[in-house]
């Protein structure tokens, strides 16, 4: 079982991370506000909140995972508690130089920071330096803590074992829980990915230090996407595998067990996820036609495998079963509704020829949203409430569960739908002020932010309700 | 242990050799890239066909506009590079409004000197031929980055053939360096209307971590050094998992 060190961490990292969250949505809806002409921001500022933003929740969603599947992970192996603490103090220390840069140096290239935006300085001098080192120290930190939970893993369970190649066969004689499977294919592709920042920014800052000009535009381009599309998809499947460990547990259902069809969906995942980035580069004509045709192909089957068999053992779970019902496995329930939708309104615009319409339009941010704010956001408010009650002596009941969970549908469902509405209008995105020629973009982003407080009002709540009990 | 030795080598060899190579191609002068999208100079200009304007970029605003540079005294390459220019864009003037100015780099050229050569063409009378002269042609020079050199012994300059694809809005849009065929002059005027181009980078600094390089010659990509940063992460990914299995084994064992 976890140790008290183990839990006062993971209490530590839920508290931070909600703490964030808040400032991260706030951000959000002062954004949506500015292109809704309600307040007025320079587009520095509004470029600098967009960069925070951004970093910042795929930075919290990214460790909240890691810490509930670090703590979840204690029931089969036994992790480092050490390291666990230097990934936090490496991302608090991150996260302050980050927004050192944004807020006070007002360095505001976006969270993608596409080559050569960081050297196109229109900010502070020295921003674009601390900007890159505090993904330096974020990326050393996690990276480490992958690698640290991956190498635990393998101290009890064989390659093959962990990646749950047996359950190929019938009756294996070494069973592997669909935790530790999901969990072992997640690292895989975190790592791989926090390795491509790790040499994107060697490359930067090579470039940076000896004012040179060798790092090529598109091969930049591929590094970012290679680890920034992966990681956003990476910290779903955490939230995934959290699910797998707890959902039944906290339905009174008997525990999942690994499939074949569970361990072929997940191995398949491991391989499709590591090459649908390619769909980010549509655009980028100098590349070869196989490539942007193996993104499109790879972005189908990357969604397949594992939203199929989860929706599917979801369904099995759920149909005709009697279910105690919680705040906790509804979080689960509807947060994968939101991580398929999500997922739908990816592939359609990973399909080439929707591209040529969708590409940087409103229409992005509405499904990227969708499975963040309205699915791995949701796994992670499932495991932070079942954490911060699961120590309750007694029954707990939540009195707030209805509002809270109404707020956050009401808020989520209006707030992605102005953009989905925007993104089928085709409204660009990342404009700070849209020009008068789009016309439904100002009212529809006045919207956005109406129904993102229901959804702030909903977070508040939660942080107020899970932060006295953790 | 020899033949890792060996192996090593040659990879250091392949890649210096590579590095050489693009080394020796960024010193050929491929500028045709440098300061595209950067607005021009706003040169006060004096001349034939100005009508009311009075420097580049109210042309400019008017109509988008072609830049030539030349100078009357050349013995070179001005006289048949203009004399290309009218033959082969003459398609284009009868159907788009465009502007195509000719300024002399030289500051000993008149107004009359460049008067004089517009009618050596017989492009005096077209309208969309302008010829003119402007006092500020070293700060011009500067933001198209053109570098003509004075020969003394000579009395002439080295210089590039080079027209510059300025938009209505004042940026260089697109720069041609030397005698180009029509297709490539059709390029250069659509890109003046900001229609987009596709085109392949051409070799420069950049290009030695590119994912592919681009044959122009062929038409064809081949793989370049950018790709194996790419492939990197997945490479040490498997090596790391391959390290934790073996270091895991002792204690599984165990």
């Amino acid at each position: 079982m976890e140790s008290l060190k183990t839990r006062k961490i993971t209490s530590v990292w839920i508290v931070i991370v909600l703490a964030l969250f808040i400032v991260a949505i706030i951000l959000g809806i002062l954004m949506r506000l500015n292109q809704g002409t309600i307040i007025q921001q320079s587009p520095v500022t509004f470029y600098g909140n967009m960069t925070t933003h951004g970093l910042t929740m795929i930075g919290i969603w990214f460790v909240a995972g890691m810490a509930a599947v670090n703590y979840l992970m204690e029931r089969y192996v036994k992790t480092s508690y050490g390291v666990n603490l230097f990934a936090l103090i490496c991302t608090i220390i991150g996260v302050l130089m980050l927004w050192s840069s944004t807020f006070i140096g007002h360095f505001h290239a976006g969270w993608t920071f596409l080559y050569p935006l960081p050297f196109k300085v229109a900010w502070a001098q020295w921003a674009t330096p601390v900007f890159l080192s505090s993904l330096v120290v974020l990326g050393v930190g996690w990276l480490v803590w992958s690698v640290s939970l991956m190498s635990q893993i393998l101290k009890k369970y064989t390659l093959s074992q962990a990646f749950a190649w047996q359950h190929f066969k019938k009756n294996p004689a070494v069973e592997t829980p669909p935790f530790i499977l999901i969990t072992m294919v997640t690292l895989v592709g975190v790592i791989a990915c926090l390795l491509a920042a790790v040499l994107l920014l060697v490359l930067l800052f090579a470039e940076y230090f000896s004012n040179g000009s060798f790092v090529n535009d598109a091969a930049a381009k591929n590094l970012t996407y290679f680890f920034g599309h992966t990681i956003a998809n990476e910290m779903l499947y955490l939230g995934l595998a959290v699910i797998y460990e707890l959902f039944a547990e906290v339905s009174g259902r008997p525990k999942w067990k690994t499939t074949w069809y569970v361990a072929v969906a997940w191995n398949l995942s491991l391989a499709f996820i590591l090459t649908a980035f390619f769909h980010h580069l549509y655009m980028d004509f100098v590349q070869p036609e196989g490539l942007q045709i193996v993104g499109q192909l790879a972005s189908y089957l990357a969604s397949l495998p594992a939203a199929g068999v989860t929706v599917f053992s979801i369904l099995v779970a759920v149909y005709r079963t009697k279910i105690n019902w919680s705040l906790t496995n509804l979080l689960f329930f509807i947060g994968v509704a939101g991580w398929v939708i999500g997922g739908l309104g990816a592939v359609i615009d990973a399909t080439i020829s929707n591209n040529f319409v969708l590409h940087n339009t409103l229409w992005v941010p509405a499904h990227f949203h969708t499975y963040n704010a309205m699915g791995n956001v949701l796994f992670s408010l499932g495991f932070f409430h079942w954490f911060a009650h699961k120590f309750d002596v007694g029954f707990y009941i939540d009195k707030n569960a209805m509002l809270k969970l109404t707020l956050i549908l009401f808020g989520g469902i209006g707030f992605l739908l102005a953009f989905y509405i925007g993104g089928a209008d085709s409204i660009p995105r990342r404009y700070s002020n849209y020009p008068p020629e789009f016309t439904m973009a100002a009212p529809l982003a006045t919207v956005a932010a109406v129904f993102a407080t229901f959804y702030l009002l909903a977070i508040l709540l939660f942080f107020l309700n899970i932060t006295k009990n953790v | 242990m020899y033949k890792n030795n060996v192996f090593y080598f040659l990879v250091i060899v392949i890649i210096g050799w590579n590095t050489s190579v693009y080394s020796q191609q960024d010193n050929i002068a491929w500028k045709e890239e440098s300061h595209v999208y950067t607005k021009v100079l706003d040169a006060p200009l004096k001349g034939y066909g100005l009508g009311d304007s009075t420097s580049l970029l109210q042309l400019a605003h008017q109509n988008p506009t072609i830049l030539a540079l030349i100078f009357t005294r050349c013995t070179g390459i001005c006289n048949p590079f203009l004399l290309q220019l009218s033959e082969k864009l003459e398609w284009e003037i009868e159907h788009k409004n465009f502007n195509i100015v000719v300024i002399s780099f030289d500051p000993r050229d008149t107004e009359a000197d460049m008067s004089a050569l517009a009618k050596r063409f017989h492009l005096d009378q077209e309208k969309q031929w302008i010829f003119g002269v402007t006092d500020s042609i070293e700060s011009l020079n500067k933001s198209i980055d053109f570098n003509p050199i004075r020969d003394e012994t000579r009395q002439q300059y080295d210089h590039e053939a080079l027209l510059v694809g300025i938009n209505s809005d004042g940026y260089i849009t697109k720069k041609l360096i030397g005698m180009r065929s029509t297709s490539d002059l059709a390029l250069l005027v659509g890109s003046i209307y900001n229609s987009f181009t596709p085109t392949h980078q051409l070799p420069n600094k950049n290009r030695l971590f590119s994912c592919f390089n681009y044959d122009p010659k062929t038409g064809k990509n081949t793989p370049g050094l950018g790709l194996l940063f790419i492939a990197l992460p997945a490479i040490l990914t498997i090596f790391i998992l391959f390290t934790s299995n073996y270091l895991g084994k002792s204690e599984r064992i165990g």
